[in-house]
């Protein structure tokens, strides 16, 4: 399975670039997120609450920022598991400048097990679109 | 005079079973039952580093939590039938699994709680540390260097490797062939579906210490004896087991599953009944599947037609661990029935049997029989289609013909057994006649110039049933090492009303209707005078249960033989009674009397009686008409016929349309055309299921991403045309009804003969094989792929 | 977790029970009334064996709430007779229309309202109707055969 996508953000480059670096924002603007805190710098700890299709859960989880290319690019790596099943993710996203605006890309290809494999597979992508929308709508009002 | 037999007469099961009163494994409550949920690996192959069950057992209406420590006194499940002849490394599961999990679905903890909705909550309180191990789900790629190794004892994941005919021979005989075709099959995974999950009950008496567990299986006394004497490690005489209503199994019943011990061990430990029963979900990930096979085949020919040599590598797919008979099912089942309805005179299979990190497959309606013939009627049409022949002409050119019985292909059919008897011609003709084979081949070209796509498929099958004989799987070496033989017992009440219980099991098949039919001919009753009774263990004689459609060919012929005893002791008091000779007197429709006196006879009715009250009895006669028959036959039944269907293939979209199914089978004298229809249809349907929707797709993780029937495409009514079914009738001479059996028949016989129609619908683009399932995608891909 | 009393008229008699929210009619009808003829065959509304007639509409009872049929009528297949057959029942013994029954009770639940609906249906609009009961065993065939019957008997043909 893959999950890709693009927005754009009316707002320059380095100013998304620092919002996506602040765990605050990310707490924030991430959908679901009842819990995240910053381990150490580019580690975050995370419990989500999320309902995929008939596959509803609490997931703990970590991400980490595996790559950085300020304020260009970076991957992340994503691990999260919970009673639905568990997700392990390495996700690239970039960012272009184009005028006042950034377009902000990402894609990956989540590995995924349990309920979530066997009953919220054919849903994951397009939950995970909306997720991803939610997440940019929410960070564009930050910005 | 036969009244009933042959009949198509309503089923007797059907009262309860439509009026929503027939008490199902879900169905049954007893006083005081907790539930039970498993909680199951969402890995396909991890190490379990740690278990974490104190906040799930905190809980309200948690009674307590389990995990495979907690069962660690109790054996893994048995293998019963492993390959014959060979070395099996054989792995099994665990009532729940300690260290390791090979496949998703695999059980590693259980809650048990006041209701089901409590249980299931709790699972996600349970915290479990894995090791995720890199993971395998193709069988040839499990094979090769570098494979994830899924057990210590099998090196390359290989459980087994099998083979049967003359290699040597074969080779030659291919070296020696016209034309020489190869191909590579895929006969893919598929998940039996039965409509009723599986489920368990158990309870136990302290004050005898005696289990009782109730289950969705088609063998309890199989269950009882491999719960009891090889997992718990107890005498048999304390455990009674029973299968209520079974809603459907078509093979994934006949095993046992780690549950079933599970549900009588937590009623022990807890002392309250324990009840368990899965979901769809769980039973897509954890109950058995059917099939994975991946073929390679070299079939030689004449010029003519005259099929040569047959060589066949299979890669059969056995799952994470073994099942009850899995390594049976892709050797015995299979290699040696790869000769199909043909005179093959060399022939060679190798089959490797390998562990991957998927559910475990086992017998699938058909079991082993369907991915042999789907492998042989395709050689004939491809052999057809390489020598431009009309694949009608090819099979009756090596047809084994009706004076060849017994006919022992070059296979090497179980040690030595034979075919029985057989008309595959006549079966090929009626089915030719019945669609106008002639009349749509001229509408074949017709519709081909218009731009329409018709295409024909034919299947002439043969299969084995009565999987028994001693002779066989009795044989030291052959895996089970015990014959498989049947049991019935009949007891004529004092008033005439008849009790026959049977060591077969029903589970939609009409057992109780079909058995009732034969015992009410033989010994001259009204059909309403009979129950049949089967499931129990405490009240029917030991027997192996329903599989391989041996409860007609094998279950019913001990029922028969032990109405045969009854009728000679009925006969002998007869003449008793009517102060006559015992020479002299005959037993016909429920009367004895002297021959050429019929009016003056004592019906069964009277002498049933006589026998009950018995105290006026020949001399050395046991009071009551009560018989127990043990019935070991002395060879399988082999079943044949020919399917065709017809197509049209939309070539636009892909899409497969079923225009017409016509079937004529041979399953010996029909008890119930009734119910072998019946049969005929629902097996032609996961057939055609096969053929064209249903796969079982893992993603290359090991995670089954057909685990609903959101995605699993078990097919609709509108997916499915009209049937039409009809028999010719070749008696088998192994038993004294001739009958063969006819539950997987349908199964067995449709995919080639939809697959062969495809691919004649697209000869014309030069396709010469897809891929099951045919669906709209597959098929235009060929199509696109085809054109370039 | 916080229950709700709920009243609903079940094959003609009021049962009254406290129920959590998110309990499944179709656990309401088996648990509490021990109404065991409506059955459960999957976990995601595919199978149809869970049918029974809320409001006189064909629904899947594992898909609606107890506390939704609060103040609703429902039959189930124990009730569909009134103590004796109904005609769809019959049909479908006399033209052997099930065979391991497990997802009859659901087929005649539905096909009573599809033939409410289209009284006289062609072949291709009861296999239309059917769309959402999956069998198993029988391949439809005598389903469809069953069907067809009870609409002639409806209809006063022989």
């Amino acid at each position: 399975m893959k999950v890709e996508g693009s927005h754009t953000i009316p707002a320059p480059r380095e100013r998304v670039w620092e919002l996506l670096n602040d765990p605050d924002v990310l707490a924030r603007c991430t959908p679901g997120v009842s819990k995240m805190e910053a381990e150490r710098e580019g580690f975050y700890r995370a419990t989500l609450q999320l309902s995929i299709g008939p596959v509803k859960g609490r997931f703990e989880g970590h991400m980490e920022v595996t790559d950085s290319r300020e304020p260009e690019a970076m991957t992340l790596t994503i691990e999260g598991s919970g009673a639905p099943g568990g997700v392990r993710a390495v996700g690239h996203i970039t960012l272009e400048q184009e005028g006042e605006q950034t377009v902000v890309s990402y894609h990956g290809q989540p590995q995924i097990s349990g309920r979530l494999a066997a009953v919220g597979a054919r849903l994951l992508s397009g939950v995970a679109k909306k997720l991803a929308g939610q997440f940019f709508n929410r960070l564009s009002e930050e910005s | 005079m036969a009244k009933y037999v042959g009949a198509r007469q309503k089923r007797v099961e059907d009262p309860r079973l439509i009026t929503g009163n027939a008490r199902y494994l879900e169905d049954v409550q007893l006083p005081g039952m907790l539930h039970a949920a498993v909680l199951r690996s969402p890995y396909a192959h991890a190490r379990i580093d740690s278990i974490d069950t104190s906040a799930a057992s905190r809980l309200p209406g948690v009674v307590a939590v389990f995990t495979g420590q907690d069962f660690a006194d109790l054996n893994p499940l048995p293998c019963a039938w492993q390959a014959g002849g060979v070395t099996n490394n054989a792995n099994t599961p665990r009532v729940l699994e300690i260290d390791k999990v090979t496949h998703t679905g695999m059980g590693i903890a259980v809650v048990v709680a006041e209701d089901r909705y409590a249980a299931e909550d709790a699972l996600a309180h349970i915290e479990v540390a894995y090791s995720v191990l890199p993971t395998v789900v193709d069988a040839k790629k499990a094979t090769e260097a570098g494979a994830p190794q899924l057990h210590e004892n099998a090196p390359d994941n290989i459980c087994m490797t099998w083979e049967c005919g003359d290699q040597d021979g074969t080779d030659r005989a291919l070296g020696a062939s016209d034309v020489v075709i190869r191909e590579h099959l895929t006969n893919q995974r598929l998940i039996p579906t039965a409509m009723e999950p599986r489920g368990a009950i158990g309870s136990y008496d302290p004050g005898t210490e005696e289990y009782t567990v109730w289950m969705t299986s088609q063998a309890p006394h199989v269950m009882r004896l491999l719960m009891t004497a090889f997992v718990m490690g107890i005498p048999e005489t304390k455990m009674r087991c029973l299968s209520p209503q079974v809603g459907g199994a078509f093979g994934s019943k006949i095993f046992l599953y780690p549950e079933y011990p599970m549900v009588a061990v937590l009623a022990q430990k807890l002392g309250r009944p324990v009840k368990w029963t899965e979901s769809r979900q769980e039973n897509y990930i954890a109950t058995t599947h059917g099939r994975d096979h991946q073929t390679d085949f070299e079939v030689g020919a004449l010029r003519d037609g005259t099929i040569t040599a047959l060589k066949v590598t299979t890669y059969a797919n056995l799952g994470g661990t073994l099942s009850t008979i899995a390594p049976g099912i892709p050797t015995s089942l299979y290699g040696s029935m790869l000769s199909g309805t043909y005179k093959i005179p060399h022939l060679h299979c190798q089959v490797y049997g390998v562990y991957t990190n998927t559910a475990m497959v086992d017998a699938y309606r058909g079991a082993g029989r369907p991915e042999a013939t789907f492998v042989i009627e395709r050689a004939v049409d491809l052999v057809a289609r390489e020598l431009n022949l009309d694949p009608a002409e090819v099979r009756r050119k090596n047809f084994i013909q009706p004076e060849d019985f017994p006919y022992e292909p070059a296979s090497n059919l179980l040690n030595g057994l034979a075919y029985d008897s057989g008309e595959y011609e006549k079966a090929l003709e009626r089915a030719l006649e019945q669609v106008g084979y002639r009349e749509f081949r001229q509408e074949q070209q017709e519709a081909r110039q218009q731009g329409r796509y018709l295409g024909i498929g034919l299947s002439s099958y043969v299969e084995i049933c009565g999987v028994a004989p001693s002779k066989w799987v009795g044989l030291p070496g052959e895996g089970w090492g015990a014959g498989l033989w049947e049991s019935a017992n009949v007891r004529v009440h004092l008033t005439g009303k008849t009790v026959v219980t049977t060591g077969s099991q029903s589970h939609g098949q009409g057992l109780e209707t079909t058995m009732a039919q034969v015992v009410a001919d033989e010994l001259g009753i009204p059909i309403e005078d009979i129950e049949v009774k089967h499931s129990d263990t405490m009240s029917t004689p030991f027997g192996y249960g329903t599989y391989g459609s041996r409860s007609a060919a094998v279950g019913t012929i001990a029922l028969y033989n032990s109405v045969q005893r009854i009728k000679e002791k009925a006969r002998k008091l007869g003449a008793h009674m009517l102060e006559a000779s015992e020479e002299d007197v005959v037993y016909q429709d429920g009367n004895v009397f002297v021959k050429g006196s019929p009016e003056q006879a004592k019906t069964i009715q009277e002498i049933a009686g006589a026998a009950a009250v018995a105290y006026d009895l020949p001399a050395g006669m046991e009071p009551f008409l009560d018989d127990t028959a043990y019935y070991d036959p002395p060879n399988c039944t082999y079943p044949f016929g020919t399917h065709i269907c017809i197509v049209e293939v939309d070539t636009d979209t892909g899409r497969v349309e079923i225009k017409r199914y016509l079937s004529v089978d041979d399953c010996g004298p029909v008890i119930n055309p009734l119910i072998a229809d019946g049969q005929v249809q629902g097996g032609i349907t996961q057939g055609i299921a096969q053929a064209l929707y249903e796969f079982a797709a893992y993603d290359d993780s090991g995670q089954l991403l057909t685990a609903s029937m959101m995605d699993y495409a078990i097919p609709k009514a509108e997916h499915l045309p009209h049937f039409e079914n009809s028999h010719t009738v070749t008696p088998s001479p192994v038993n004294p009804m001739g009958i063969k059996g006819i539950g997987e028949a349908g199964t067995i016989a449709s995919a080639p003969a939809v697959v062969n129609a495809v691919v004649d619908a697209l000869s014309p683009f030069g396709i010469r094989d897809i891929n099951m399932p045919l669906t709209p995608q597959a098929v235009w891909r060929a199509i696109q792929e085809a054109g370039r | 977790m916080q229950k709700i009393p709920i009243t609903v008229e079940v094959n003609g008699r009021k049962a009254s029970r406290e129920v959590e929210p998110r309990l499944l009619l179709v656990h309401f009808l088996r648990e509490a009334l021990g109404l065991t003829g409506t059955k459960i065959g999957c976990d995601t509304s595919q199978c149809g064996s869970c049918t029974v007639h809320l409001d006189g509409m064909a629904v899947k009872s594992c898909t609606v709430l107890a506390v939704q049929a609060n103040g609703s009528q429902v039959t189930t297949i124990e009730g569909l007779g009134n103590g004796e057959l109904h005609p769809m029942q019959q049909a479908f013994w006399d033209n052997h229309g099930l065979q391991c029954g497990y997802c009859t009770p659901g087929m005649i639940m539905t096909a009573t309202k599809l033939l409410e609906e289209n009284p006289n249906p062609s072949d291709e609009e009861i296999r239309d109707g059917l769309e959402g009961n999956l069998c198993r065993c029988t391949g439809y065939e005598n389903i469809v055969k069953a069907i067809r019957a009870a609409a002639e008997t409806a209809r006063g043909g022989s």
